[in-house]
């Protein structure tokens, strides 16, 4: 049996403004991820505002992987993140500031 | 791993109609099982908002913060359905399949749920469902779009209700877009549910919130007439002879249809668990 591979789109056409993040991801099973966050509409002031990557022994307290990445700053642009050692949940955190916002499609690539 | 001999054992719990139709033990993967999305024309904004909040299910090995790993009925994971944390939120899992024989039909399941053990609590009434559903369409013009819906209400404001209910009454039917091809209803609001007759149940909820077990659901149905006929859960039996369906004309891409939904909803602002160890569909043909 080949090794188990899916996409989980784990936020869709979100709002993401103020303190945001993904529902928590449950996905111990996997040995790598890609993260991917694309901006369906323009975004607002997201310049110099970065994501980061958050762990959670337990789906509900959360830590900081110290792995983060830009936010989009166009409609459709896509960033992106690899994660090679996480369990047993995963999301995609963000503090945006006054004034920000972004709408997104988060999916994570999750190969076992 | 996927040997014969473990195989039989696996489906031993199982009382399957002579063909199995699938047979989904998700220590293997998901087995088709993904999210229900709604639909939409040109834009995700056309989505019907009781679709946009529906998440990817997830393989889980049940781990919780007091006591770790609970993993599965006989392996290490199941399928988890989960709530965004919103009192009324829900979330659906489906699969799309199609039938070549428009009679008997048998879905076996081992279920349980949870909340999210956000408090040292028993937290027994903050789940307000499980339940399953099929999304089914004859194979001719003329006929209809069946979808039998069947829920467990554990818990309704509070209270702790514990009956299986179904639902008969169809949503409103409202278009899509503007290209004339695509619709939307929200079968599953939170409306119209009515009451299974003697349909009360216990079911086995153990004492803390990280404490699970699980249940064995069985639904019979019939495709040619498209009715349902009987259920059982764990050690009860249901007669749904005379249980009707939501009906509705057919739809004009949807022939054959045979899709399978499982579903959850939370009552509080705690993320609702609805974990599926297996799944048996199977037929008499």
């Amino acid at each position: 049996m080949l090794p188990l591979s899916i996409t989980a789109v784990v936020a869709r056409n979100e709002l993401w403004q103020n303190q945001a993040s993904s529902e928590p991801y449950e996905c111990g099973w996997a040995k790598e991820a890609i993260v991917y966050l694309r901006a369906l509409k323009h975004p607002v002031r997201t310049e110099n505002v970065r994501a980061r990557i958050e762990y959670s022994p337990d789906g509900i307290r959360w830590v900081d992987s110290g792995l983060d990445f830009a936010l989009p700053t166009q409609a459709d642009q896509i960033s992106w993140i690899p994660v090679n050692h996480f369990g047993n949940w995963l999301r995609v955190a963000v503090d945006l500031p006054d004034g920000a916002a972004i709408t997104v499609l988060v999916s994570i690539n999750l190969k076992a | 791993m996927h040997s014969q001999t473990n195989q039989i054992a696996k489906l031993s719990r199982f009382d399957p109609m002579p063909r199995i139709i699938t047979f989904d033990d998700f220590d293997y993967g998901f087995c088709g099982w993904g999210q229900l999305v709604g639909n939409y024309e040109q834009s995700l904004d056309a989505m019907n908002p009781s679709y946009q909040q529906h998440t990817h299910p997830q393989l889980s090995n049940l781990s919780h913060w007091d006591s770790g790993s609970h993993s599965s009925w006989d392996g290490t994971y199941a399928l988890k359905i989960q709530t965004r944390p919103v009192a009324g939120a829900r979330n659906v899992s489906v699969k799309r399949l199609t039938f070549r024989k428009a009679g008997p039909i048998r879905l076996e399941l081992y279920f349980t749920f949870k909340p999210e053990a956000t408090e040292p609590r028993l937290l027994e009434t903050d789940v307000r469902s499980v339940g399953f559903l099929f999304d089914l369409q004859d194979p001719d013009e003329g006929g209809n779009r069946v979808m039998p819906h069947i829920r467990f209400l554990n818990a309704e404001n509070g209270e702790h209700v514990q009956k299986w209910q179904f639902k008969r009454k169809s949503p409103p039917v409202t278009p899509v877009g503007n290209e004339g091809k695509t619709i939307t209803h929200d079968h599953l609001a939170p409306n119209d549910w009515e009451d299974l007759p003697n349909g009360h149940q216990k079911l086995c909820y153990n004492e803390i919130p990280t404490k699970v077990n699980w249940h064995y659901l069985r639904f019979d149905f019939d495709l040619e007439n498209m009715r349902m006929l009987e259920m059982q859960c764990n050690n009860r039996l249901f007669d749904l002879s005379q249980i009707d369906s939501m009906v509705m004309p057919a739809m004009k891409n949807l022939w054959c249809m045979l899709n399978m939904g499982l579903f959850t909803e939370t009552d509080t602002n705690k993320r609702a668990l609805y974990y599926i160890d297996s799944v048996c569909l199977s037929g008499d043909f």
